[in-house]
């Protein structure tokens, strides 16, 4: 009956009430972007802070080999010596290995095979770099101390070799992202021109991936650089000396030192106190480390944005007569470099499994620790769980915020700056936040070991993974969406409540879980600030003097006494439940992503 | 981070347009963020007022230092728990960290398992250390059975001085086996090094650690003790309460003297050094609790139980 539609009268549609405008949003995003800055400011501040406090001599502190607070004398050039053997030595392992697996992982698997392992070795990237260490006592050092007749095994080379281990997922990942990135056509027009697959990869596809992957060298680097508790497991306790001569280097590697970073998470910065000339030399160290990392970091987010330059002529290399000899050799040298990677994660579950059986006991999860190494993990787990939720409900709107606000670039140049600092912030050595954490609110605030300190010191490794990944999937918005607000007369705020953040958020969730995936494995912030030896309640009753006890300090703890089998076994097991409670996070990080996205997480 | 993020961060041509619920509508979702997010901020909030209105008083009473001392006061701790009395026990950075955090007012009770130097007391002069003795240990020279059993069992002070200097590097130099021998030296600040320097040079600065290749530097007692099991011919100043039960350790007789409590008690054994609780001032409210708990009948039977003297063994 269409006279009937007809009849009736034309109506408005019902729409909602107008929402009033959102006066939070442009405060949150605001909010999101200070925190970022404070951090930055608090590091620089306690470091700063400590320098001028006692006067350091730089030019003996860089130069001089003689480090003894009792005598005043404050060289690091040995821990200098020591960061730059183990950067090294850990680069010289785990490039190669890793550009190659990169390599046969895109070029030369098919995509049903790569993608799991890629995955894999995504998965691995985030193992808490505790359980390396873990790893480093048990088959390292022992390696080492038989190989190179080390007592003990420690040494730079164990450490080495540890951060080698390490870094070879975050090369790959990296490098696979760059390499991944080349057009097909590319690669096509290299096969039809008759070329093979060796030549291919090397005149059409590395030169158009080289600055990402010499990207992820820096950002493997940084992680490097960074780490100290994996290091500071296996590097063992004396200063160490410097190599006289080029002879004399071979035999330092395989001997005990120290990095600038071990220097800073052992003893010696409870002892300096919080003044004078030990203490201000302990925050040059820090500044040293800070700046290097720092300097790692930024730099590998330039270069991977610089465009490849074409205006260098080609060089023509002529053809070799045993060119397919030469390619099914290099793709055989290649494959077997992923094999490297495909094993070492297989070996590392197999010891995992072995070692740390206990943990599929459902008592190991429920029980309380008793004595030294018996019992079960429940109140650590309790803790970190704890420590999680807290340090979620804290970095997500402040994470959430800042990188609203760099997706949504204020003004390009702002945007840049912000970015660029929470990178920086992102790439801090978590040592150095446990002992910012441990000055200002322990010194200075009085507080004693709590459990809000060390949620504290791991919001600044949360808030920028979820920055980051906000800002990234806001600017990868379609332009039509934000024509259409601006179309319809949005305001800034209503524009980011009703548009931007409703369109980020899957991606701001996926960045919480792999931001707290990570925390959970940290140690080192939470040794000086969140966690005691014995005598934590499960739950702490008061808020800045209840100290908690966490999984991986607890680990720390238990594998000093490496000698002992019934604490190994605690260790193990502990790792094995970290593990598990780490891949739950990133498990649910992938099915976010890719129910919400539909399409897989790693792009 | 930036790494995480590199690697996971979708670019942005992937993103289609099924996957931008911001066109499609979601009034309802919406308002159900406009909720949650104001809500996650008065969290944050009065999770940050509640902190800046802590109560101390109800916090649990902290003690930290020495690890010789450690495993008593965590036995302590756990006794007294049920009588309702909350401790935490940590150790980070030995008996001078303890005694440094003391100084800095961050704990309530500093273990140490030596005594309160002049520079210590300098160093906070603002702080009226108290000390309380609550036992004696012993710091043997141990070594391993296999190079005990080769006939190293007694060593002079001369030749415990030569061990730890690097001038012997051969345990054959000794009347022992034809094996290197490895020196673990503690770390500086810790308990068991000062009593080892007390020993050997008797108040003078010990010298600076030697340069050979037998010679490392450990942490606490318990990697000190992994470190001696693991490595054939080595040597090292550990407590005595730290290698019982473990029979492939031995403590060698200096001068002919063995660390057993008699000559402890007698002050005929060189190396022993008494452990102590620290507080700020005379011990009050539950420090003096803990610490008269320690010193008590059943407190003290957690020192035999981890190998050291107690005070009535002193004669004290």
């Amino acid at each position: 009956m269409p006279t009937t539609l007809r009849a009736r009268p034309p109506t408005a549609p019902t729409t909602p009430r107008r929402p009033r405008p959102p006066h939070w949003v442009l405060a949150l995003a605001l909010t999101g972007a200070a925190s970022v800055v404070t951090i930055l400011l608090l590091i620089g501040g306690y470091l700063v802070g400590g320098i001028s406090g006692g006067t350091v001599d730089w030019i003996t502190l860089l130069t001089s080999a003689e480090w003894s607070p009792a005598h005043g004398s404050f060289g690091a050039l040995s821990m200098i010596f020591g960061t730059a053997a183990v950067g090294v030595l850990a680069l010289a392992l785990a490039v190669p290995v890793g550009w190659a697996a990169a390599i046969a992982l895109t070029e030369y698997l098919p995509p049903r095979l790569a993608r799991p392992l890629r995955t894999c070795v995504e998965l691995l990237a985030a193992v808490p770099s505790i359980v390396y260490g873990l790893l480093g006592i048990m088959v390292i050092r022992p390696l080492i101390s038989s190989v190179a007749h080390v007592p003990g095994g420690d040494s730079l080379l164990a450490a080495g070799i540890v951060l080698a281990i390490m870094i070879v997922p975050t090369v790959v990942a990296v490098s696979v992202d760059a390499l991944s990135a080349v057009p097909d056509r590319y690669r096509e027009s290299g096969y039809s021109l008759g070329l093979t697959r060796r030549e291919v990869i090397r005149s059409a596809v590395l030169p158009l991936a080289r600055t990402g992957m010499r990207a992820a060298v820096l950002l493997g680097l940084a992680r490097a650089l960074g780490e100290a508790i994996a290091v500071y497991l296996v590097v063992g306790r004396a200063d160490g000396r410097l190599p006289d001569g080029i002879g004399g280097l071979l035999d330092a590697l395989v001997r005990p030192g120290q990095t600038l970073t071990t220097k800073l998470a052992g003893p010696e910065p409870v002892l300096a106190g919080t003044s004078g000339p030990h203490f201000a030399a302990l925050c040059g160290l820090g500044v040293l480390v800070l700046s290097l990392v720092a300097a790692a970091t930024v730099w590998s987010t330039r270069v991977g944005g610089r465009r490849h330059e074409a205006g260098k002529p080609p060089t023509v290399r002529s053809a070799s007569s045993l060119r397919v000899q030469q390619d099914r050799a290099t793709a055989v040298l290649r494959l077997a470099a992923l094999a490297l990677p495909a094993v070492l994660l297989f070996a590392m579950l197999i010891i995992l499994l072995a070692k740390g059986s206990t943990a599929f006991d459902p008592a190991f999860w429920f029980t309380p620790a008793s004595g030294s190494a018996e019992g079960g993990v429940r109140d650590q787990i309790l803790g970190t769980v704890l420590l999680m939720v807290t340090t979620g409900l804290i970095a997500l709107p402040l994470g959430f915020g800042a990188g609203v606000l760099i997706g949504v670039r204020a003004s390009a140049r702002t945007a840049r700056l912000l970015q660029t600092v929470t990178v920086v912030v992102g790439g801090t050595p978590t040592i150095l936040l446990g002992l910012t954490g441990f000055v200002l609110l322990s010194g200075a605030l009085g507080w004693g070991r709590s459990w809000l300190a060390g949620t504290l010191v791991l919001v600044p490794v949360v808030v920028p993974v979820v920055a980051l990944s906000t800002s990234a999937r806001v600017r990868g918005m379609p332009q039509e969406l934000t024509e259409s607000a601006m179309a319809l007369g949005l305001s800034r705020s209503q524009y980011i409540r009703s548009v931007v953040i409703p369109y980020s958020w899957p991606a701001t969730i996926t960045g919480l879980l792999l931001g707290l995936a990570r925390a959970a494995g940290e140690t080192a912030p939470l040794l000086f600030t969140a966690t005691v030896f014995f005598g934590a309640p499960a739950l702490p009753g008061g808020v800045v003097d209840s100290p908690i006890q966490a999984l991986p300090t607890h680990i720390f703890t238990l594998s000093q006494d490496s000698g002992d089998p019934q604490s190994m076994t605690q260790a193990w097991s502990s790792a094995l439940a970290l593990v598990m409670i780490t891949a739950v996070l990133l498990s649910a990080a992938v099915a976010l992503r890719n129910r919400r996205e539909g399409e897989r997480w790693t792009a | 981070m930036s790494r995480n993020a590199s690697n996971l961060v979708p670019p942005a041509h992937h993103a289609s347009v099924s996957t931008a619920p911001g066109t499609s509508g979601t009034p309802h979702a919406g308002r159900l963020r406009r909720r949650a997010l104001p809500a996650a901020v008065l969290l944050l909030g009065s999770l940050l007022a509640s902190c800046a209105g802590g109560d101390t008083e109800t916090s649990a009473l902290s003690i930290s230092g020495s690890t010789t001392v450690a495993p008593v006061a965590a036995d302590a701790a756990e006794s007294l728990r049920k009588q309702g009395l909350e401790a935490t026990v940590a150790t980070q950075g030995g008996s001078a960290g303890g005694i440094s955090q003391l100084g800095a007012g961050q704990i309530d009770i500093a273990m140490s398992s030596k005594p309160l130097g002049e520079e210590e007391r300098s160093a906070h002069p603002d702080t009226t250390f108290h000390t309380t003795q609550i036992g004696t240990d012993a710091v043997g020279v141990i070594t391993t059975r296999e190079v005990a059993d080769a006939g190293v069992d007694d060593l002079t002070k001369e030749q415990v001085r030569d061990l730890f200097e690097g001038n012997i590097t051969n345990w054959s130099e000794l009347g022992g086996p034809d094996l290197e021998v490895f020196v673990y030296d503690k770390e500086p600040g810790r308990g068991t090094r000062e009593a080892l320097d007390s020993y050997l040079y008797e108040g003078a600065t010990p010298p600076p650690p030697p340069e050979t290749d037998n010679f490392a530097i450990v942490g606490g007692n318990l990697e000190t003790r992994s470190k001696l099991k693991s490595t054939p011919g080595s040597v090292a100043p550990l407590s005595t309460g730290f290698i019982e039960g473990h029979d492939d350790l031995v403590a060698v007789t200096l001068d002919g003297v063995s660390p057993e409590p008699g000559n402890i008690a007698s002050g005929d054994y060189p190396m022993t050094r008494p452990l102590y609780l620290i507080t700020d001032g005379r011990p009050q409210g539950r420090a003096r609790d803990f610490i008269d708990y320690v010193l008590s009948g059943t407190g003290q039977e957690h020192l035999t139980r981890h190998g050291y003297l107690t005070l009535e063994e002193l004669g004290k």
